[in-house]
């Protein structure tokens, strides 16, 4: 087990604006787009098989 | 009558392994989550060094608060982190080192770190897949896409998906 080093001279701090409506749909945009592009990748392709006679 | 006494909650949310190494020792503590209480609002104000205002943030009933400490050490507060959960993901509200774990003579390196993947464990949890957002200063957005594997989502808002929060997930807590 490990952990994250903070590099030298930063700190992690976050102060996050407050969550607008707007915010939660472009979050969730993100969300949507990110899934939609694994579940596509996840997806086998086709393998076209000669037969052989 | 008899007054009853009121039953308070404090219960071990997570327990994290080696996770926060003292920067003069080298060493590394096992550390553990819990829920800030009313009583640790005396330790985290800004007479004591703290930034955030975070007896606010525990009245806000939209939000959790967590804080992390060292094992057999749950006095000492060593960082906050408040969240909330939203439909989709985890909304990192704010997170804070206590005083003695900023700057250059910080005492304990990787307090924001645990506390990071703890809301991604929390996130996991609800059903969200890790997913969790926030905001971040322009100086810090570097660090936290190279550190913490974040993506920008335009201007300083910033998410960490699946992939990455499984990483700080398996980095930080035992199975």
């Amino acid at each position: 087990m490990g952990h994250i080093r903070e590099p030298k001279g930063v700190d992690f701090f976050i102060k996050s604006e407050p969550l607008t409506e707007n915010a939660r749909k472009e979050i969730s945009e993100f969300i949507r787009e990110y899934k939609n592009k694994l579940a596509l990748k996840s997806i086998p392709k086709k393998v076209h098989i000669k037969k052989s006679v | 009558m008899k007054t009853q006494k009121p039953i308070e909650l404090d219960f071990i949310v997570d327990r994290l392994t080696n996770s926060i190494q003292n920067t003069i020792s080298g060493d590394s503590f096992e550390t553990e989550v819990h829920r800030l209480r009313l009583i640790d609002l005396k330790q985290v104000t800004k007479k004591n060094g703290w930034n955030f205002n975070w007896k606010e943030e525990l009245a806000d009933n939209k939000k959790e608060v967590f804080k992390l400490t060292i094992t057999n050490n749950s006095d000492i507060v060593q960082g906050l982190l408040s969240l909330s959960i939203e439909s989709d993901h985890v909304y990192m509200h704010l997170l804070e080192n206590a005083p003695f774990n900023i700057g250059n003579k910080k005492l304990y390196e990787g307090v924001a770190g645990n506390l990071v993947a703890h809301a991604c464990k929390v996130s996991f949890q609800q059903g969200f897949d890790g997913f969790i957002a926030f905001t971040t200063k322009t100086k810090l957005i570097e660090h936290y896409q190279n550190k913490l594997g974040a993506y920008t989502l335009g201007g300083h808002r910033m998410i960490i998906p699946t992939e990455a929060a499984q990483v700080l997930v398996d980095k930080y807590f035992k199975s």
